[in-house]
């Protein structure tokens, strides 16, 4: 073996090697394969109405399973045996508890994502024919922003009242450590954002599962309702209602199916059950009712002539020993995937009872009668005009058909909490509620708790009192 | 009769079997290479030893190396143990040596025939190191490495990852689930170094990194050695992959010879272990339920209150309608279904193995075939896997090599739901059913909840409606996986080797669930209400190159010096595809063409999957120097770069340094028989852990849809600091024998680990639209002490009795946490700057107020409160649930063939959430049966001392459901018995055959109220219990 022989040998190995090295240095250079790199979000303008589906995709319903959860609506029947919610319905929840605090960081989250793609919208190219399209995202987005901040003040405002803890109010995507703004910042930047948005979004866009001309006014109504601003509600109320007007007893039926739009203002659309089963929360597939409509709410129905009584309540006498026959039939939908049925956010007829509600409170008692008349004519079948003496006694009928026409759509907790009354269950609705009958604004739970998380990664986040 | 020819540079390219030969074998063998040429010189005149060399057993031992001392002149004994060697006339001493065996230093005193009995070599401390990049003996190592060997592997039934439990000091293995096809769970090397990084332990197969949790398709029976390596001179050498620690397996290879062949059977069963809490039977939950009626006035809390004589409706009805009442009481009192016969069994096991393994002294092989099957405990589970391994070595003169390949596929089935608290966890309805249940009715139909209109019932049907989902669906993995992995080395000259060594690992893992659309589980099914078929397909595909040079040189007989550059690239990938289909045509049942097309309104299949791929490149320099066999030096150098890391940090470099001194070697020792050998060795080095993520640093998007319309939403925040968690590692210990023949074995190390620059998820206020931002920061640091102590108490040429014991304590504490400041984590955990991780947090539990029997909470100042607050009232003063203390105790016996093993495995300082209790002590569920407990231990009335507070109060998460999960367990009792050599002699063509039993998990020692102390991470719900096994089986040796 000659010394050159080695080196030559080696040499070649050493080649070889350092070869193979550069070839490898540049194998780790890997992008990611299942993800699109932030700076390439947002390219052109359809880029931004991705962007913008997807803050319509992390709206939740919430809404509607808490308010059944804790209202008087509903009530727990014997033949749940899951536990799901029971601690919830019995009104034992704090920040800890998951059911009544999602709604906070999906509100943000939805927030979030608007801000990111109002952030882009002027960034990426769009041609002058383009232009109304790009308003009509924005448009969007604001009120979109607005709705999720006010689904924020609603369950997490300490009260609905001047100097109330409201909520932060967040106007672009940015990792901070904000506080609480009073309730009545909160509404005045909602409505900043919703009066901006308006004249961005044209009448020709009709598309129900987002936020159209018509749904603009009705979150503002619904905005003044809460604010007790009672010539707003007037306004926008009105103006709302001249845009759609109320279902027919026929089509009534059908707007729980999803097979008739009418008087649907906005709707969150579930188009499979990867969107989620909203009519599991009531009766799942187990044959199981997890919690029946209560006898509160059932007994206030003309059950015969109230149309909306058989769209929204089952009654089933063949369900065996010790089930019960009540069955909330709201959200069973009108496909083959049981319970797959789209969450209707706004309709016509919140706009009559919410116009009625502010004529009472200002004096207009006449109006406020003839609203709610309206209302009731065009559910009840031989429905005759009633006649309201006194302001209270108009309140309490609004109350009371607030209570059934918008029964399991999310408001009744927060109806309650508007005129701090108490919630009370009747005895055949407590079987179950193991001495849960009576929630009075004293206790902490008559306000929604914020998420304990929240609470230690953000100092500036107090809490609602009493917890 | 063959003579071994040992020269240096063959040795580098020397094969594991030779590898593991003792630390005396190769001091023999280093001497020899440096003596080589005045050994090869000597032609004296040489006289014939004859002899034959057996077990303590009496049986022969084949393969036995038999060499002159200081000279290269060996052989090897046959298949009947017997050797004949041409010994020189100054040869006066032989070396007897054997893979597993103590080496015997036999002085020839001119006889002719030498008759030797090996010792199975059960001390630790002799082992070779081996790390994957070299294979120094321990005497030349300074790494704190334990090797458990195949004896210990093979009979076990369980998977490779599980069986070490109790075994390696350091090394601690939480099984969470018993059910065949899963792997051990948790398993973490002295202490866990991370708050959401990884935590996976690196595995080496035959120096290929393998997948973690895949072990379904290694047979444990295939693998010679387990080596795991625990301090940072040899976990450098993986680098940025090292920091968890690694765990080198090495496969048995072929020793040349006579083709021998091997046949395993063994056969058993396993049982259900009772878990240490009771339920209620039927007149209890109806004497419960009554109270409830009576305590919480108008509540329908089920039969026992509608029918009760106390229930005030009783009072108005008719005398006959009493009647009835009564006899409606009467018979479900005595009804106590008892649903463990519905939902386990007990289950079968049987494996079968045949191996071969022979060759010459430049080709071998060894080939294994295993088929095992075993049966789950619970109905439906079980495993069934088929394995191949073929290795072969070969050598020439200056190109050396091997080949390793094992292929598997195994088949699962599975519970459903398993660890779900949903009635559908077999495992949890077996609680919540109803005592007084029945799921069938008297004429065989199977009662559910979607039948009970016709077959009225006066319970819920928990039980019943899981069993039907239990009998009308199935889960099951099918799996296959290959590891192949081969090496060339050539000698380029005297002492300088190129190396190659090329490897994959593959897997293609096949998932189905089915539900029958004509059952009552399929008419649930939301999609169509008629059932559903669901396939997966997960590929995992790696592959790795490393290729270098090794210098090896003698120096004046004093210096050993070794040196070793290489590069290496690793590739790794991974796709996966799923499906599932609706509207099931039941007559074809488990296939894809069952299921109906998707139309705009119904059976829409849903379709998933992902895509990912990472790269690893490597430089690494290793070195070694060891002076007069006394004093090593030991040194690495490791520069990665990866691509999971974003290029501003993408590349690093780690290091370790080590020493090793063989003190027993020093003058002033060699004297002292008390110290029989003592080494001490220190190191000090850094690593990291890889990230669980392929790309965890950019700020991504990625797809989502609302309503059926596609959307983008951002999914990661984003960090470019993004960079490895570094962690040092500072290791020092002896490994120490006393008395002759060193009968007490002690192994000690201490170490201190701090890892830096802590990859966590820094809880961010819901506002900005993420939960959490991953960021480096803070440090969290790890000491402990490891032991192990073997103890020969009888040693006699007839029997050996070893008494051994091992033990760790890891000391965990997140020492910084940087601006973050603490954050909970998990479902119970606090990460708090003093605490060690795992840490609960609760409000504690200051028990029931005797007057209203409200429960009661301390305040962070001591005070009592009734108001629960989990935000105000939480402290950490419960515990960890991740132990501080764990090991385990054995014991082994030979007497004439007769071998008899006990291992016990502990753990303590470990504390888990009981979130069963939560279920079966929990008014929300009082429907479904509960724990006595809550019949017998609530608070009923004023003045009640309780341990539960009355029905209607809240059921809140405090300390109460807190549990001590120490525990000792019986693990395994092995009887080993080998037939007598006269017996087996007269088989024809037998060399040896040896039967044993052996009982698994028998026993468990704990305070953990639940099925399992081990069950469960931070929380413990339902899962799998581990079961009690017993099996038999036969080897024979042909």
């Amino acid at each position: 073996m000659t010394k050159t022989y080695l080196i030559n040998r080696t040499g070649v190995v050493l080649m070889a090697l350092a070869l193979f090295s550069v070839s490898c240095k540049q194998q780790l250079d890997l992008t990611p394969i299942d993800s699109i790199d932030a700076t390439k979000a947002f390219r052109n303008l359809s880029d931004i109405n991705l962007g913008l589906v997807g803050a319509y995709a992390v709206l939740g319903t919430g809404d509607i399973s808490n308010t059944t959860l804790v209202s008087d609506e509903a009530m727990l029947p014997s033949e749940n045996a899951t536990g799901g919610g029971v601690a919830t319905h019995r009104w034992q929840y704090d920040g800890s508890s998951p059911s009544v605090t999602n709604a906070f960081s999906e509100n943000y989250t939805a927030i979030d994502r608007v801000n990111r793609v109002l952030a882009a919208i002027d960034m990426v190219p769009s041609s002058a024919a383009e232009a109304l399209i790009k308003e009509r995202y924005r448009g969007e987005l604001l009120a979109l922003r607005a709705y999720a901040h006010f689904e924020l003040i609603r369950n997490y405002a300490s009260k609905y009242e001047q100097g109330a803890m409201g909520v932060a109010y967040m106007k672009v995507s940015e990792i901070t450590s904000p506080s609480r703004l009073s309730f009545e910042a909160t509404i005045a930047a909602i409505k900043a954002d919703l009066v901006a948005a308006k004249p961005l979004i044209p009448a020709s866009f009709t598309d129900k599962s987002r936020i159209t001309a018509i749904a603009v006014p009705a979150m503002l109504a619904r905005v003044a309702l809460y604010e007790k601003n009672w010539a707003e509600a007037i306004t926008y109320a009105t103006e709302t209602i001249s845009l759609l007007p109320l279902a027919t007893k026929a089509q009534f039926p059908d707007i729980w199916k999803d097979k008739s739009e009418a008087e649907v203002i906005w709707k969150l659309r579930k188009a499979s059950a990867a969107d989620g089963l909203l009519g599991n929360i009531y009766f799942n597939t187990n044959n199981t009712v997890l919690y029946a409509p209560s006898f509160k709410l059932m007994n206030l129905f003309d059950k015969t002539n109230d149309v909306r009584f058989a769209s929204y309540i089952r009654i089933d006498n063949n369900r065996g020993v010790g089930k019960t026959p009540n069955i909330v039939n709201k959200y069973v939908g009108g496909t083959t995937t049981v319970n797959l049925a789209d969450a209707k956010l706004y309709r016509t007829a919140e706009m009559y009872l919410i116009r009625a509600e502010a004529f009472a409170e200002t004096a207009k008692v006449t109006e406020a009668a003839t609203d709610l008349n309206f209302l009731r004519l065009a559910r009840i079948t031989g429905y005759t005009a009633q006649a309201f003496a006194t302001k209270a006694q108009l309140v309490d009928a609004i109350y009371e058909e607030r209570f059934k026409e918008l029964a399991f759509e999310g408001h009744r907790f927060f109806d309650l909490r508007r005129r701090n009354a108490n919630v009370v269950r009747e005895p055949a609705d407590a079987i179950n509620a193991l001495g849960a009958v009576l929630l009075t604004p004293a206790q902490a739970q008559y306000s929604f708790p914020l998420p304990n998380e929240e609470l230690m990664a953000n100092k500036n986040m107090l809490q609602n009192p009493l917890y | 009769m063959r003579e071994i020819v040992l020269s240096g540079p063959e040795r580098r390219s020397a094969m594991p079997k030779n590898i593991l030969s003792s630390m005396t074998i190769l001091a023999v063998v280093l001497m020899l290479s440096a003596v080589g040429a005045v050994a090869r010189n000597i032609a004296s005149p040489m006289g014939l030893i004859r002899g034959r060399v057996t077990g303590i057993d009496k049986s022969p031992l084949q393969g036995v190396s038999v060499i002159v001392y200081r000279t290269n002149i060996g052989t090897v004994t046959d298949e009947k143990g017997n050797y004949s060697l041409m010994v020189p006339e100054n040869g006066n001493l032989l070396v007897f040596s054997l893979v597993g065996y103590t080496t015997i230093q036999e002085p020839v005193r001119n006889r002719t025939e030498i008759n030797i009995t090996l010792q199975a070599d059960i001390k630790a401390l002799e082992y070779v190191t081996v790390t994957g990049y070299t294979n120094y003996s321990r005497s030349q190592s300074a790494s704190a490495s334990t090797v458990v060997t195949s004896d210990k592997l093979a009979q076990v039934p369980m998977t490779i990852d599980q069986v070490l439990q109790g075994r390696v000091p350091g090394l601690t293995i939480s099984s969470s689930s018993g059910q065949p096809g899963q792997n051990a769970g948790r398993i973490t090397l002295r202490g866990v170094n991370t708050i959401t990084g990884s935590t996976t332990i690196l595995y080496v197969l035959d120096g290929i990194p393998i997948e973690s949790n895949y072990f379904q398709n290694i047979n444990p029976s295939d693998i010679e050695t387990v080596t795991v390596l625990k301090d940072a001179s040899a976990t450098a050498l993986y680098g940025s992959r090292g920091s968890n620690g690694v765990i080198v397996l090495t496969s048995k290879k072929g020793k040349s010879g006579q083709v021998s062949f091997d046949y395993k059977s063994q056969y058993g069963f396993s049982e259900m272990s009772s878990p240490t809490f009771k339920m209620m039977n039927a007149a209890e939950h109806l004497k419960f339920e009554e109270e409830v009626g009576l305590e919480t006035g108008a509540a329908s809390s089920g039969p026992g209150w509608t029918y009760s004589k106390k229930n005030p409706v009783y009072a108005t009805k008719t005398a006959g309608e009493q009647q009835r009442y009564d006899s409606i009481l009467d018979s479900l009192a005595n009804k106590n279904t008892d649903w463990r016969k519905f939902f386990f069994r007990k289950g079968k096991f049987m494996e079968q193995q045949v191996n071969a393994s022979g060759g010459t002294d430049n080709v071998r092989f060894y080939s294994s075939l295993n088929y095992y099957n075993q049966d789950g405990i619970a109905l439906r589970s079980g495993m069934k896997r088929m394995t191949l391994r073929n290795n072969v070595d070969f050598n020439s003169k200056k190109l050396s090599g091997n080949i390793n390949l094992t292929l598997g596929y195994s088949s699962s089935s599975f519970i459903e739901s398993e660890g779900a608290t949903s009635g559908n966890n077999p495992l949890s309805a077996v609680f919540y059913a109803l005592p007084y249940e029945y799921p069938y009715y008297p004429n065989d139909t199977l009662v559910h909840s979607g039948n009970t209109s016709r077959f009225p019932v006066m319970d819920l049907r928990e039980g019943s409606n899981a069993l039907e989902r239990l009998l009308n669906t199935t889960n099951k993995s099918n799996q296959v996986k290959g590891i192949l992995g081969g090496s060339l080395n050539y000698t380029i000259f005297d002492g300088l080797v190129a190396k190659t060594r090329a490897g994959i690992d593959f897997r293609q893992s096949s998932d189905e669930a089915y539900i029958n659309p004509d059952s009552y589980a399929g008419s649930r099914v939301s999609n169509g209400r008629k059932g559903s078929f669901s396939e997966s397909s997960r590929r995992y595909f790696s592959v790795i190159t490393t290729s270098g040079l090794t210098y090896n040189k003698t120096i004046a007989d004093l210096h050993n010096l070794e040196v070793s550059a290489l590069f290496e690239y690793n590739f790794r990938q991974n796709a996966s595809f799923n499906y599932t289909g609706y509207g099931i045509e039941g007559r074809l049942g488990e296939t894809p063409a069952g299921i109906s097309p998707g139309s705009a309104t119904a059976f829409i299949p849903v379709v998933g999957g992902a895509r990912g791929h990472s790269a690893l490149a490597s430089y690494i320099g290793i070195g070694r120097y060891t002076f007069n066999d006394k004093y090593t030096l030991n040194a690495s150098y490791r520069y990665d770069g990866s691509s999971t890391v974003p290029e501003t940090n993408r590349w690093h470099g780690f290091y370790s340094l080590g020493l090793n001194w063989e003190a027993k070697k020093e003058n002033f020792l060699s004297d002292v028989d008390m110290i029989s050998g003592l080494r001490i060795r220190t190191s000090y080095g850094t690593t990291a852990s890889p990230f669980s993520s392929d790309f965890g640093y950019p700020a991504l998007y990625a797809a989502t849809s609302y309503g059926g319309v596609p959307g983008i939403r951002p999914s990661t925040p984003g960090n470019t600091d993004y960079d490895w968690e570094y962690t040092k590692e500072l290791n020092a210990g002896f490994d120490l024998s006393l008395l002759a023949s060193r009968r007490v074995r002690i192994i000690f190390d201490v170490y201190s680990k701090r890892t830096t620059n802590l990859f966590f998820n820094r809880p961010l206020s819901y506002t900005s639209g993420f939960s959490s931002l991953l960021l480096n920061a803070g440090s969290v640091s790890n000491k402990g002490i490891e032991l192990d102590l073997q103890v020969d108490v009888i040693k006699t040429n007839e029997i050996l009795w070893t008494v051994g014991g091992n033990y760790s304590y890891n000391k965990n504490k997140v020492a910084d946490l940087g601006e973050s400041g603490e954050f909970t984590k998990d479902y119970t955990a606090i990460v708090r700057e003093g605490l060690p991780l795992g840490s609960h947090f609760a409000p504690k539990w200051a028990g029931v107020d005797p007057a209203t029997g409200n429960p009661q909470y301390y305040t962070k100042d001591g005070q009592i409160t009734t108001t629960y607050n989990a935000a105000t009232l939480s402290v950490a003063e419960f515990g960890s649930y991740i132990p501080a203390v764990s090991g385990g105790l054995n014991t082994a016996l030979s007497w004439k063939g007769l071998t008899v093993t006990a291992l016990f495995s502990y753990m303590d300082q470990v504390y888990r959430y009981n979130n069963e209790d939560y279920f079966n002590e929990n008014p929300s569920f009082r429907t479904s049966n509960q724990s006595t407990r809550v019949l017998y231990d609530r608070w009923k009335k004023p003045g009640d001392i309780a341990i539960l507070p009355r029905i209607g109060a809240a059921r809140n998460y405090t300390s109460r459901d807190i549990y001590d999960a120490s525990f000792i367990r019986f693990r395994n009792l092995n009887f080993n018995y080998n037939l007598p050599a006269a017996f087996v002699s007269k088989v024809k063509g037998v060399r040896g055959i040896h039967v044993f039993v052996q009982g698994e998990n028998l026993k468990v020692w704990t305070k953990w109220r639940g099925f399992d102390p081990e069950n469960g991470n931070e929380y413990a719900r339902f899962s799998y219990p581990s079961p009690r096994t017993y099996t038999g089986g036969i080897n024979v040796n042909f």
